[in-house]
């Protein structure tokens, strides 16, 4: 069994490191098995499939003095090499005072529904079938369907930590999610259009439906007109509205940021900053949320969190992992994340993050638009003035402009710089679906008003 | 060793019906120090190791690969590289074919003058505390100060069923500096010498001593504080002048990813985008001005993206992408150089590990110099604005329209800098914006290095290089916030 390996490797590795002289030590270890199939030109092009995993070993000397060690490696015989390696890093460091100890054990419980058989055990060709339903859906779609792209990936992620102080922990995760991209033309004039779905199960992922709603967005897309540039009520799809959470989560809500001074909520403590029909909370035992687990990547249980609690921010939003928290004589609140990622995101982030829903269908939100621009997905976005929460990206796949209540045509990509502060400070309409979108569980918006500053064309 | 257990991989492969394979063994040793407002934020050491064996079968691509390099597990590796091959064939449209390469076996190292994993921990952290501190002590307003050191080193071994067979060590190293000051609800940021961690370059350890980070802490703490005092980037359409650690980025995402012949064939459609530069205007689209001379090349000394051959065994080369302002090239692997008939690979094609596919990514995208001096090009502007170092970036799927905005400018009036700006932003359209260029540098010329650039799915980040120097744009729209 993949944990109990996992575990017998933590806990030799931090018993390794403390026989080393190391007060504290902290050890993880990861397996990752992932899988994904990846199609464009209505043929799979990249078929993957990669083990990877590794051990993490954090050594602390009595005078702080810290070292961290990552290593491509599951071999215990490697173990004693590793520990003595995270020793010598660490004597060769300095002290950092704000190191106030690695987190004591608290009880936790494993998460029900975060590990599904079908996901882990699912095989390229039950992939490059279900690619295969999503290409003939689209190509039948239209005659104008020129091209299908996407992805259609299973992950397992298992996962072990333990610390000198007691803590003992792991988890183990599936992941599955499909993409959808597909690219109509007529005359000369392409059209796109994307649906995505992310899910633990990967029987729930629907081939077809996917590829309908991309189709069918893409075939409207053809011959986009020009607009001007100015302000515009939007409709924001549930993938529009992630990709804007989960840069919120990321430049405001970290404690790195917070205590850089860079993030907006520093300066808006306990104000009616958002919309009131806004609440966003950070709950990774809740099953609507894709990454679902019971421990961060230090072994802290995971807890329910708000972010927003009705439009309002508050010292209570900020997201701490150990280190962080003991700069401020605070516990971490979970955050770490955990070393499963490929670059070691040594951050302190949100990604349980979950939007409460309102009561709106979007169908209902286009009907209560004047004059304003329905988007599908926001692309490259990026913090422009991250304590006043402006962002810049383009629209892209499927962006219609609505008059009247009804979308009306399709128009050229827009970029659009705003501050999410004024944007989210109006939301007259918050949907009643929710959807997952990778690190966050969101649903569809309508904003009064968001800034638009730039077209995508020569 | 792993020639050995190479030529066993891909024996297994043949035998199991592949009409090509190829297998990449490799371990990465990643060394990432970070002091932090006096302490050590990160003190990482970071090792890679594992392989990758790609193979054709029945005309279509499956890869496989593991951390566990022994003959056993090969052998399943191989197992599943041939049936997810068979599975890709069940969606194929033609047969995937392979540019003609010159077939070598040969070893190649990054020259090196100090290798920087034999230099102590305690010098480099000895350099970063020293360079912090001097950082932070500019003024009390500084509430967050980062002083940096990374150094890589991937040794990567390739061998296909053609014959090819080259050992690779590839190293680099660098750092910086980056603030971040707080004074009424405002924040300002500077860094040195470039953003993203600083200026990287495949070179030893005086690479890292050259950057001289305690020598420059001091100034950068002070322009910080500085810029509390500027005016606000204003609302205009004039003359942008921008410098090196800025231009950089500017030729990465406007020119860099476009002249990937992957994202022009569509392949990437599904996430990083497509290009405007589609293959129907190769020799034909007048992509910038007379000025504008841009190559893809692997062989320039120093260069971040600098290596002897690429993840496909393709000796590296230097290609044309903008010749003279035209649109003339491709990046390109050998599928999609045999796609377009290109009569070889660019030698685009790399994983940021063996344990991942390799894609066509950016090598050294270099902007070649002009005739003009730096101070000239100011001295030349009657009207206009100076912007320095990234701050933020973002341009569209198609790679059209872009926005960035810098840490720092300067007003230009009647040829000298005049007051100093914040907040400076810029937005335009790459051949419009290219088209307008009228002014390129030779003396401040210089290879910079990005660490991070991403693509793909699984998503992957690259180190790579861009050679610029100062440049002018008539007409730029400034000023967005």
């Amino acid at each position: 069994m993949v944990i109990e390996r996992l575990t017998e490797i933590v806990e030799k590795a931090v018993s390794a490191t403390t026989n080393l002289g190391a007060n504290q030590a902290q050890a993880s270890a990861f397996l990752l098995e992932n899988a994904l199939t990846r199609y464009a030109n209505s043929q799979i092009h990249q078929n993957v499939v990669s083990k990877n995993g590794g051990i993490v070993i954090k050594a602390f000397l009595p005078d702080k003095r810290m070292g961290t060690l990552r290593a491509n490696t599951l071999e215990e015989s490697e173990i004693e090499r590793l520990a003595e390696k995270a020793v010598k890093i660490a004597k060769s460091a300095r002290p950092d005072e704000g190191f106030k100890g690695l987190p004591e054990p608290e009880p936790w419980a494993p998460v029900e529904g975060a590990f599904v058989k079908e996901t882990a055990s699912c095989t390229p060709e039950y992939r490059a079938a279900r690619v295969k339903e999503a290409i003939e859906t689209a190509h039948n779609k239209s005659s104008i369907v020129k091209a299908v792209a996407g992805y259609f990936s299973s992950n397992t992620m298992y996962f072990a930590v333990a610390n000198s102080l007691g803590v003992f922990a792991h988890a183990r995760l599936t992941t599955a999610s499909m993409k959808t991209t597909v690219i109509s033309e007529s005359e000369g004039s392409e059209g796109f259009g994307t649906a995505e779905k992310y899910t633990r199960n990967i029987k729930e992922i629907d081939p077809i439906l996917l590829a309908e709603d991309a189709a069918d967005k893409s075939v409207r897309s053809v011959k986009p007109t020009k607009i001007q540039l100015g302000n515009y009520e939007v409709v924001l799809s549930p993938l529009a509205v992630g990709t804007i959470l989960s840069y919120l989560g990321y430049i405001g809500f970290s404690a790195i940021p917070y205590q850089n001074g860079s993030s907006f909520v520093k300066y808006f403590l306990n104000k009616q900053v958002f919309d009131e029909k806004l609440t966003v909370k950070d709950d990774a035992r809740d099953p609507r949320t894709f990454y679902m687990t019971p421990i961060d990547g230090e072994g802290v249980p995971k807890k329910l969190k708000f972010l927003i609690k009705n439009g309002i921010v508050s010292e209570e939003s900020i997201c701490y992992d150990s280190l962080r928290a003991g700069k401020e004589n605070k516990k971490s609140t979970g955050h770490s994340v955990p070393p499963i990622t490929r670059w070691f995101y040594d951050m302190p982030v949100p990604f349980n993050m979950i939007m409460e829903p309102g009561d709106s269908r979007i169908e209902e939100m286009i009907e209560e638009t004047k004059h304003g621009i329905f988007v599908t997905y926001f692309h490259y976005v990026n913090p422009v003035e991250p304590t006043k929460a402006i962002l810049t990206g383009l629209t892209r796949d499927g962006t219609f402009l609505i008059e009247n209540g009804e979308i009306t045509k399709p128009i050229v990509n827009m970029r659009f710089t705003d501050s999410m502060l004024s944007a989210l400070k109006n939301i007259p309409l918050l949907g009643k679906n929710q959807e997952m979108v990778k690190g966050t569980t969101v649903t569809p918006i309508k904003l009064n008003k968001l800034r638009f500053v730039g077209i995508s064309s020569y | 060793m792993f020639s050995e257990l190479g030529r066993l991989a891909l024996e297994e492969a043949m035998k199991q019906g592949a009409s090509y394979a190829d297998i990449r063994i490799g371990e990465i040793e990643n060394e990432i120090l970070t002091v932090k407002n006096g302490a050590p934020e990160e003190v990482k050491f970071l090792q890679t190791k594992g392989f990758g064996v790609r193979a054709i079968v029945n005309g279509a691509w499956g890869f496989a690969a593991s951390i566990d390099i022994n003959e056993k597990e090969m052998g399943q590796v191989v197992e599943k590289a041939i049936s997810i091959a068979k599975a890709s064939s069940m969606l194929k449209k033609k047969n995937v074919q392979l540019s003609q390469e010159e077939i070598r076996q040969d070893k190649y190292e990054t020259p090196i003058k100090k290798d920087p994993f034999e230099v102590s921990l305690e010098e480099k952290l000895n350099i970063l505390f020293e360079a912090e501190r001097l950082l932070a002590e500019q003024s009390p307003s500084i509430k967050a100060s980062y002083s940096y050191y990374q150094g890589f080193r991937e040794k990567k071994f390739f061998m296909n069923s053609e014959g090819a067979e080259i050992s690779q060590v590839i190293t680099w190293c660098g750092g910086g500096l980056m603030a971040i000051a707080v004074k009424s609800g405002e924040m300002q940021v500077r860094s040195y010498p470039a953003s993203f961690r600083g200026d990287f370059s495949t070179a030893g350890y005086e690479f890292f001593e050259s950057l001289a980070l305690v020598e420059n802490a001091k100034k950068v703490g002070q322009e910080l504080i500085k810029l509390f005092d500027a005016e606000k980037c204003p609302s205009m359409t004039t003359d942008l002048i921008l410098t090196g650690n800025q231009l950089a980025l500017q030729i990465h995402e406007s020119c860099g990813h476009p002249t990937e012949l992957d994202r022009a064939l569509g392949t990437e459609a599904d996430y990083a985008g497509t290009s405007f530069l589609t293959p129907e205007k190769l020799g034909k689209f007048r992509y910038g001005s007379k000025h504008v001379n841009i190559v893809a090349d692997a062989t320039v000394p120093r260069g971040l993206g600098t290596f002897g051959y690429d993840d496909e065994g393709t000796p590296a080369k230097k290609v044309y992408l903008i010749k003279e302002g035209l649109f003339v090239g491709y990046q390109s692997s050998r599928e999609t150089a045999a796609e377009l008939n290109l009569g070889g690979s660019s030698s685009g094609m790399r994983a940021d590990s063996p344990l991942s596919l390799p894609l066509i990514r950016m090598t050294n995208i270099n902007l070649l110099p002009g005739d003009w001096k730096a101070e000239e090009i100011v001295e030349d502007t009657k009207d206009g604005v100076l912007m320095m170092t990234n701050r933020s970036w973002s341009i569209d799927d198609k790679r059209i329209n872009f926005q960035f905005g810098t840490e720092i400018g300067w007003r230009i009036k009647n040829g000298s800098l005049e007051n100093m700006i914040k907040n400076p932003t810029y937005i335009g359209v790459t051949p419009q914006f290219w088209g307008s260029c009228d002014a390129l540098s030779k003396d401040d010329w210089k290879m910079w290095g990005i660490p991070n650039c991403g693509k793909g799915v699984p998503g992957q980040v690259m180190y790579v290089g861009h050679g610029c120097g100062t440049a002018r744009f008539k007409n730029v729209r400034v000023g967005l916030i």
